[in-house]
């Protein structure tokens, strides 16, 4: 992650995404899209360099940046882990898997653990209703995940000490 | 293609060459939607890759969308030439070797069949 | 296996290789754009689509043909937009169709802007799809390659060509207008119509919004005709429906039937039946704005009429079955938390009234519920509905209403006898142990976190009200059935 960039190199990295898109500000979606993935988030810096980079005001991309779930302004963890809390998870008792995440990583829905290692939160269906309930860890899906399996699969992601 | 009439032509040649590959080979079909692929059929689609290039039959190995068929994940489509074909479902590793040397070797029926729809 | 099936916007899907062109063409892919292009002129496509009586599979069920017509008007510059942000929790038909034949959405939007008279089109999609993301691209440089996309398409003097928007995370975003405005990076909030997308939609210009499943379906109208497509389905509702056939059913899965079908024949015969032979208690279409149908329900025939009359909706086909072990009042109290959650906020019936809907339902659940609070929720719901600006808002109140009407002994019997059948709202519930069977092991004792078990060895043990948190780790541990929920 470059978190840690300072602000002249933020201001430059958006500046030549923004440029990718003409700086056009029908491409804010698109723009803040790319700048998530290269700085895993999107903290007021940014999102600042985005506004004046394609001449809108701030406060509009803060706008967006609120209103779309996706966005996030504070950093995820390593492994960002994702619980399905749609229907047909919910019905197969999604609520259960959440809680013994929570669980077992002493953090609360949304939070990021203090070592940087997992984040976690809720979405809603991510359209794998077949292997209900489903959780995601980075790209990889869980599916027919048990209460009692959250232990182990969280196992996977801690390095042996 | 400049025109419709190279759409049509074209079309043909496909489904003839189609037509000569259902009657000499033997058609895999592998589910990779993101269900499948998150009960593993990645996996599976290695496999067949792997363990088909030491049989003598000659193949086509296919990536298909999702078959709807959610619950029996991963699943593999097997057309021998000259039959119908046949679903398997759900494929691991063990059944997919099952698959290859009962079914496609010696055309013995194998656990695991689900219909078709 | 199921006879019931018939696969038209599902044709391809499992058939087929999506990432390769040439597959598709072999059957018959882009021959009703080359039909279309070479023997139709444009009002001719319209009127067979028309003819088909195809409606809007998103959930709205407007003709499409008529959706076609209006945006044909007029000589601007159009837009073809296809609506991928498929958000109800619960239903993937979309996804699947874009994994498993991206190139028959991309032919049918050719169809359509050749129709309407339109160059340009794009799919907004999630971004949560990263892999019918991936599938999309390789199929339009495909098409493009193959001069079926791009300049002169076929020669013809038709070109079309189309892009990608991403989505980002607004369940709201899949209603028309919102959708339009986060294609223009803007926050995705719904506008009012009039006017229309037809007449004013992306960048100002007249634009046809459509969902996936309802342009899958458009080039098989084409090839077999609109008499073919007519003669499926039921009077006001023609051809197939895609569902996705989830929660508590033993063949979870895509399936896609005629109009017509029963929810019986969806559920046992395709479906078969209820998950570890538990009971039928209901069956929820339309996620968030639909509504939960029982047993009494399950000869209706699934047409858009029929679901609405029966207390639900088509919706875009997330199908959800749910047994006696779940609480319908905690089923509403999930669709409001999403709605609550998703609600854009513009309007206030909606961003209020829905967190009231929300508390109530919530009270309800934790033991506090009152009688009055059941004439609230109606009236409430009422309002909301009648007073929303969009879709979101105006359909909101279902799963409340129909769960009400449906299960009023439910709801009665939480807000007066302080009971949850389902088992399934801790504060209505007690963990006991029943004597008879308690040998007094100590098992449940060690198992419980917060030391409500009290009792000696080889004596009948005993769970103090107080302290227990309802956790269900004792009942785990017990071999001897000797702890029951109550």
């Amino acid at each position: 992650m470059s978190c840690c960039e300072n602000n002249i190199q933020i201001k430059e990295t958006v500046r030549s995404i923004c440029a990718e898109f003409n700086n056009d500000p029908n491409e804010l979606i698109a723009i803040l899209h790319k700048a998530q993935n290269h700085f895993g988030f999107l903290p007021k810096e940014v999102q600042n360099a985005v506004a004046d980079a394609v001449k809108v005001p701030a406060s509009k991309v803060y706008g967006v940046v609120t209103f779309y779930s996706y966005f996030t302004m504070v950093p995820k963890g390593k492994h960002p882990i994702s619980v399905c809390m749609g229907t047909a998870c919910y019905v197969k008792g999604a609520e259960k898997v959440l809680k013994e995440l929570e669980k077992e990583l002493n953090i609360k829905n949304g939070q990021t653990t203090s070592d940087g290692r997992f984040s976690m939160n809720t979405l809603r269906c991510i359209g794998a209703c077949g292997l209900a309930p489903v959780v995601m860890i980075g790209d990889k899906v869980y599916g027919n995940v048990k209460p009692e399996e959250v232990k182990n699969i969280i196992k996977e992601y801690v390095p042996n000490v | 293609m400049g025109s419709v009439n190279d759409l049509e032509n074209f079309r043909k040649e496909l489904a003839s060459n189609l037509k000569n590959t259902e009657k000499n080979k033997v058609i895999i079909k592998i589910a990779m939607s993101t269900c499948s692929i998150a009960t593993g059929s990645k996996n599976i689609l290695d496999y067949f890759n792997e363990a088909m290039l030491k049989q003598s039959s000659s193949y086509r190995i296919i990536t298909t969308g999702c078959t709807g068929l959610c619950h029996s994940e991963p699943t593999v489509e097997v057309k021998l030439p000259g039959s119908e074909p046949v679903m398997f479902g759900p494929v691991d590793v063990k059944t997919a070797e099952a698959i290859i040397n009962e079914y496609i070797v010696n055309g013995k029926s194998v656990d695991c069949v689900i219909g078709r729809n | 296996m199921d006879t019931k099936q018939l696969k038209i916007a599902l044709r391809n899907c499992g058939i087929t290789d999506p990432e390769n062109i040439e597959d598709y063409i072999s059957g018959d892919g882009y021959a009703a754009l080359g039909k279309c292009l070479s023997e139709n002129d444009r009002k001719q496509v319209i009127e067979e689509i028309k003819r088909s009586g195809l409606r809007g599979r998103g959930g709205g069920g407007f003709p499409t043909g008529k959706k076609w017509e209006f945006a044909a008007a007029g000589s601007d510059k159009k837009y073809v937009i296809c609506n991928a942000d498929e958000g109800d929790p619960g239903a993937f038909m979309d996804r699947s169709v874009l994994e498993g034949d991206p190139h028959s959405v991309l032919e049918a939007m050719a169809i359509c802007g050749y129709a309407i008279g339109s160059d340009e089109g794009y799919i907004y999609i999630r971004a949560e799809y990263p892999l019918a993301i991936k599938r999309l691209r390789i199929a339009i440089a495909q098409a493009e390659e193959a001069g079926l996309l791009g300049e002169n398409i076929l020669g013809s003097g038709f070109s079309f060509k189309i892009g990608l928007k991403y989505g980002a995370g607004a369940f709201v975003c899949g209603e028309e207008t919102a959708l339009i405005r986060s294609m223009e990076g803007k926050r995705g909030e719904p506008v009012m119509k009039p006017p229309f997308p037809a007449e004013k939609g992306y960048m100002g210009k007249p634009t046809n919004v459509n969902n996936v499943e309802t342009f899958a379906n458009i080039p098989a109208i084409i090839n077999k005709g609109a008499d073919w497509f007519a003669s499926i389905g039921t009077e006001g509702s023609k051809g197939t429906k895609v569902f996705a056939l989830a929660g508590k059913v033993n063949n979870v899965g895509l399936v896609e039937v005629p109009m017509g079908t029963t929810l019986r024949e969806l559920i046992y015969d395709i479906g078969g039946g209820i998950l570890n032979g538990r009971k039928f208690k209901a069956v929820q279409s339309g996620g968030p704005s639909g509504g939960c149908l029982t047993e009494k329900h399950l000869d209706t025939p699934i047409d858009y009429e029929s679901l609405k009359a029966a207390g639900s909706m088509m919706g875009s086909g997330g199908m959800i079955v749910m047994d006696e072990d779940d609480c319908m009042v905690a089923v509403a109290q999930f669709y409001l938390d999403f709605t609550v959650e998703e609600s854009c906020g513009k309007c206030v019936p909606c961003r209020e009234g829905n967190k009231v809907l929300y508390q109530i339902l919530n009270k309800i659940t934790h033991g506090k519920g009152e009688i009055t609070d059941l004439d609230k929720l109606k009236n409430f719901s009422e309002v909301i509905k009648s007073t929303s600006l969009c879709g979101l808002g105006q359909t909101a109140p279902n799963p409340v209403l129909s769960t009400i009407s449906n299960f009023y002994e439910e709801y009665y019997d939480h807000v007066v006898n302080g009971k949850c059948a389902a088992k399934q709202c801790r504060a209505l519930i007690e963990y006991r142990i029943i004597g008879d069977n308690c040998i007094g092991c100590g098992a449940c004792k060690k198992a419980c976190p917060s030391e409500a078990i009290s009792g000696e060895i080889k004596q009948t043990h005993l769970i103090d009200q107080e302290k227990c948190i309802k956790c269900g780790a004792c009942i785990k541990k017990c071999r001897f059935n000797a702890i029951v929920i109550e």
